[in-house]
């Protein structure tokens, strides 16, 4: 039975040509026309058996309804249950269903896990949950969860699985580790990740075994956001605005209704900032997401406008004289007069003619903001970020903010101390603690993107694989957990599939997953991993309330079958590599390991600081203010012990720790104050690293100046004028690879046909439901890989004609397209494959998924959808390496 | 977590619409809290986009049961199975209903129904948390303080508390059909009373985005856009022909 060719688009992919053989061209089509034969589970499964036979009658028969039908309808026998809440105990724990890691404090009943609600004390999220995070219970009793350890018996991603012992499993991981060690070459051990949320533990294993090969998802997701906060900042990553305070609240391109990372805590309050405080809302997008559509204004710009669109703005502020001068010569590293003559090149007039909108709504938009200030707060995400000049664009829109005044103010641009460094300061590590690894790898840090680990590791994750292919690393064991790269990086199923099937390239591959995912088929080992409901851990995030918090992740109910968290196989195998790496993993488990951490708590809270996380969930700082204007608060006398007052220019210096000293203050108003976190302590609109990394890299274009200058995206510069943008974008109830297997999330969205502008599909003679074949190109500019401009593939898809998007620009929605992760994921109604990693006696059958998919398309359903980030290319941004997701240049055909 | 109420509480709800993101996280509240099964609702948000580009708006509207006083599904039950609890709640009793699909067929606002193989459901304002001091758990989750429920006896009551200050704007959907319903909306489009499915239950498919720019309630096949025809082959596999789009 192959179900694919209706549910999946044909993809061909075609390899760049400078290094390619002819031979090479003919394996790689050959590689995924064996992916297409494929239907899901069926060459992992061995015979049908007694389970499913059970199972087909149970769902079949009509059996009559007698008194309580409630326990007939369900096979699982709580088909009309009620939750007796009298019954239920509350455990406080921390949603993973994105990125948000809300609080949650969910109800066991009789030892099940019944339902999650927020947890009220949590400062962020309160008693508030998206879908979802609503959707979390299904997790855990997922039909279709890995149960047991599973080694490849086949060809690697044919599929053949035979189980075997956690011993056999943690024996050959170790036993090919040790070898990697005693060979000198430690880097070539690597842990790839996606949302992990367990960054210190795995970087305690990896510095005891001595590997910098973390190899991570930022430059997918964030990082030139996050570069541009570091650099303006010098603080932290992430800002906070303060919706609920404000005024105006201008979005360049986050779409915080749906999917913005913080989503439930920013909506919350700029839906209170809206219409408890009046506040205007605007946003800037390319595509009208529900954030859009429910704003007071959309503005819709060419993609990768947005730095152009906030320096026209911000050019208008100035030149009326709207701008706060003040601010700006006390804490602005380019004071108002130079910063004016500066930004006299980008009027509005110009900035029309590169974003779209109109010269007069930039000017009345830029002058309303600046109105506002204070409270007035301008932020970015994906929207602004994720494009080849998102760094500067990101950069333009946080000047937007000193510009006005509003950084750090109530209602404005606010930020604390980088929420990372919280819970290692408060819940210290146990002793020793192993010291960061000496290895290098090309891989983990690439020499081509210099701001990229400058300051955090971010990486350049979408390099990886095409890293390992040419050969600037290499690995001899490859670990991976929660990531499903085939589905979710760019040319994932073709360049990714390539490398993960390749043994040379990889020769070993131990996959830590919940569910059967697209990594876990190209893996050569499976360890059924714990659910985020199942596990231990500490999370934190920017806290909207403006204090520092730490959550805690613990068990709500312990993981079924033979499922051992991550993090807990990652210290068996430091128990059992050498007693050199044992000695950093004295500790029983990752329960031990936690109690032993949160004894840092118990004098701040006079109590046992383990009891009080599990009690609580979180702990909040409560001994600081607010973080308001953290630039101006002022120093201590402990802190100016020692210090040296520049008499001339108010700078305090003061030795460090090496002996070294450094700048780490700022005399104002006659008073010491800590100012910026940056080199000069003031906001940095100007940054000589930037500049001396650009002059490096031989990057000469105007986004390496040092200025958040505009500069054009080369494979946008270049287009033809039947040409189209083509950009991707999130769900409000999935993420990128880990919720389509959740039956409530996909029975909502499980289908993603391509947006286009009604104007531009009635010039095509295109209407809802026709399909067009999609081709897009590799990209042009600095840094990126061979073939610009040439075909990388194409995509057969249907269009969804809309008024809510740009006439140049196509949208696809990141998620979907599943080939695995079961039934509601494939959109494939029926019994579940009886198969010996299943286990009726630990996670039975569900009547939902063997009887009720309503979307197979062999139901007349519109089926899972499509996988576009196929046929979008690798293309780093310069410096800082984000992957350019939304400067896909592609043209489109009717079929 | 308990509400201000009174001993006697009369349940009520109103939801300030305008405030609606159309996260659908009320209705994954509700499907978790009462394992409703895929395809069937007790809540569900309906989404419509509308404008010319580039003013495009859309709207949201969750609905759920509207406990209405003047019940349709009580009067069209032939069994007696529903009738209201003392809060002001309509409700089924599971063991005289007989699956005759009458209340589907009465019911304007597809709030109740049944399939051929189990009872009637709908939504009772989760009574078994109601009862026991928690808020519904659509209430509870909502991230955009959308709904304001809680005992209309009791004046300092969420419900209570809004329709003090924003009552005269609030209406209820579908005035036409007099039901007098327990449950209020503020800031909604009128026009999306259209998406909401007289005497039939809610359609999957208007989950669909091809829907979001109708106003229509229901959508048999030859309404819906076929992205796949689909073939059974005599050897019981699938094939599929050129993929055909309908009107």
């Amino acid at each position: 039975m192959s179900l694919d060719k209706f549910k999946r688009p044909k993809i061909v992919v075609t390899p760049p040509t400078p290094p390619q053989s002819a031979s090479r061209r003919s394996v790689m089509k050959q590689g995924l026309a064996a992916l297409a034969t494929l239907a899901v589970g069926e060459t992992i499964w061995l015979t049908p058996g007694v389970a499913e036979a059970a199972t087909q009658e149970c769902c079949i028969t009509k059996k009559p309804l007698i008194g309580q039908r409630a326990a007939i309808r369900r096979i699982s026998g709580d088909g009309r249950r009620k939750n007796d809440y009298t019954k239920a105990k509350i455990i406080k724990s921390v949603c993973l269903n994105c990125s948000t890691v809300c609080g949650i404090q969910a109800y066991v009943i009789d030892g099940k896990l019944v339902k999650v609600g927020g947890n009220p004390e949590d400062p962020n999220n309160g008693k508030s949950l998206c879908a979802k995070g609503q959707s979390g219970p299904t997790i855990n009793t997922y039909a279709e969860r890995m149960l047991y350890p599973l080694k490849r018996v086949g060809v690697r991603g044919e599929g053949k699985w035979k189980r075997i012992t956690w011993d056999e499993a943690y024996d050959e991981m170790a036993r090919r580790m040790r070898k990697a060690i005693d060979e000198g070459k430690p880097e070539e051990i690597a842990i790839q990740i996606g949302r992990s949320r367990i960054a210190e533990e795995m970087t305690r294993f990896l510095n005891a075994i001595g590997s910098p090969s973390l190899f991570n998802h930022r430059a997918l997701c964030s990082s030139n956001k996050r570069a541009a906060n570091y650099v303006c900042l010098g603080e932290t990553d992430w800002e906070t605005g303060d919706f609920a305070n404000s005024k105006y609240i201008l979005n360049f391109g986050t779409n915080l209704y749906e999917a913005h990372q913080g989503a439930i805590h920013v909506a919350k309050r700029v839906i209170k900032g809206r219409f408890d405080n009046g506040a205007k809302f605007v946003t800037v997008d390319v595509r009208c997401s529900n954030t859009a559509g429910r704003s007071d204004e959309w503005l819709c710009n060419t993609p990768g406008s947005e730095g152009a669109l906030a320096l026209g703005m911000g050019n208008a502020i100035m030149m009326a004289g709207k701008h706060d001068a003040k601010w700006l010569d006390t804490w602005s590293n380019v004071n108002a007069a130079d910063l004016k003559k500066w930004i006299a090149q980008y009027t509005p007039e110009w900035a029309e003619g590169v974003t779209g909108i109109a010269a007069k709504d930039i000017r009345r938009i830029g002058l309303e903001f600046a109105a506002a200030a204070p409270a007035a707060v301008a932020f970015t995400n994906r929207g602004s970020g994720a494009h080849y000049n998102g760094f500067n664009n990101d950069r333009a829109v946080i000047l937007l903010n000193a510009i006005v005044g509003s950084l750090g103010a109530v209602g404005g641009y606010c930020y604390g101390e980088e929420p990372t460094r919280v819970p290692p300061r408060v819940f210290p590590n146990p002793q020793p603690i192993p010291p960061s690894p000496k290895a290098k790898s090309a891989i983990e840090n690439p020499e081509e993107w210099p701001l990229a680990n400058k300051w955090q590791r971010m990486k350049v994750g979408q390099i990886v694989y095409r890293g390992l292919k040419e050969g600037r690393g290499k690995v001899q064991v490859y670990l991976s957990y929660t990531v499903a790269a085939p589905q979710t990086w760019p040319e994932g199923r073709s360049l990714t599939v390539d490398v993960l099937k390749d043994e040379k390239l990889v020769p070993f591959h131990a996959c830590s997953d919940v569910v059967y995912s697209e990594q876990a088929h190209y893996a050569d080992m499976i360890l059924p991993d714990a659910s985020y409901m199942e596990r231990w851990g500490f999370d934190t995030r920017n806290n909207m309330e403006l204090r520092d918090y730490v959550t805690l992740r613990q068990p709500i109910i312990p993981p079924p079958g033979e499922c051992v968290s991550f993090v807990d196989v990652m210290i068996q195998l430091g128990k059992r590599i050498s007693p050199e790496t044992a000695k950093y993993f004295a500790f029983k488990d990752h329960e031990e390991w936690m109690k032993l951490r949160c004894a840092g708590l118990t004098a701040r809270v006079g109590e046992d600081g383990f009891e009080y996380m599990k009690k609580h969930g979180v702990w909040q700082d409560m001994s600081k203010p607010k973080y308001y204007a953290l630039y101006g608060w002022e120093l201590s006398a402990a802190q100016m012990k020692d210090a040296r007052v520049d008499e001339k220019t108010g700078d305090i210096f003061k030795a460090n720790a090496a002996g070294k000293e450094a700048k780490i203050g700022l005399m104002v108003d006659g008073k010491p104050r800590r100012g910026f976190a940056t080199p000069s302590r003031k906001f940095s609109v100007y940054h000589e690293d930037i500049e001396a990394a650009a002059k490096e890299r031989k990057f000469d274009e105007d986004g390496g100046k040092g200025m958040p200058e505009y500069f054009p995206i080369p494979s946008i510069a270049k287009m033809k004028p039947e040409q189209l943008h083509l950009v991707t974008f999130k769900w409000n109830v999935h993420t990128q690879g880990r919720t389509q297997s959740q039956k409530f999330l996909s029975e909502i969205v499980h289908h993603n046909p391509m947006w286009i502008n009604a104007k531009t599909a009635s010039e095509r003679n295109l209407k809802t439901g026709d399909w067009v074949e999609i081709t897009t190109y590799r990209p042009h500019g600095h840094a990126m890989g061979p073939g610009a401009g040439e075909v990388l593939g194409t995509a057969v898809i249907p269009v969804w004609v809309t008024e809510g998007i740009h006439p140049r620009v196509l949208a696809v929605s990141n998620t979907l397209g599943n080939l695995f992760h079961g039934r509601a994921a494939t959109a494939t109604n029926g019994a579940r494959q009886d198969l010996p990693v299943w286990n009726d006696s630990l996670v039975s059958e569900d009547q939902d998924l063997s009887e009720d998919i309503w979307w197979d398309p062999r139901r007349g359903g519109t089926g899972s959808g499509y996988n576009i980030n196929a046929i979008l290319p690798i293309q780093p941004a310069p410096l800082v390496g984000m992957q350019g997701w939304y400067d896909t240049v592609c043209s489109i055909r009717k079929v | 977590m308990s509400m201000p109420r009174t001993a006697n509480p009369r349940w009520k709800l109103a939801l300030d619409v305008e405030r609606c993101i159309g996260c659908h996280a009320c209705s994954v509240a509700c499907k978790v809290e009462n394992n409703v099964p895929l395809g069937r609702y007790r809540t569900k948000v309906y989404y419509w986009e509308h404008g010319h580009y580039p003013k495009v708006t859309r709207n949201f509207l969750p609905t759920l049961c509207m406990q209405c006083e003047d019940a349709p599904c009580l009067k069209a039950c032939p069994n007696d199975a529903i009738d209201h609890d003392a809060r002001g709640v309509v409700r089924i009793d599971a063991d005289r209903c007989e699956n005759a699909g009458k209340c589907e067929s009465a019911c304007p606002y597809a709030a109740i129904g049944c399939d051929d193989n189990d009872i009637a459901d709908k939504c009772d304002f989760c009574a078994h948390r109601t009862e026991v001091g928690m808020e519904p758990a659509c209430v509870e989750t909502c991230p955009a303080e959308v709904f304001h429920f809680g005992d209309a006896n009791h004046p300092e009551s969420p419900y209570s508390l809004f329709m003090k200050k924003y009552g005269k704007e609030t209406a209820v959907l579908k005035p036409e059909e007099k039901t007098k319903p327990s449950v209020s909306y503020r800031g909604h489009a009128k026009e999306m009373e259209k998406k909401i499915p007289k005497g039939k239950l809610h359609d999957p498919y208007s989950y669909e985005i091809e829907t979001w720019t109708a106003l229509e309630s229901q959508f048999p096949p030859p309404k819906r856009v076929m992205w796949a025809k689909v073939v059974r082959t005599a050897d019981g596999s699938f094939t599929n022909d050129k993929p055909e789009a309908q009107a």
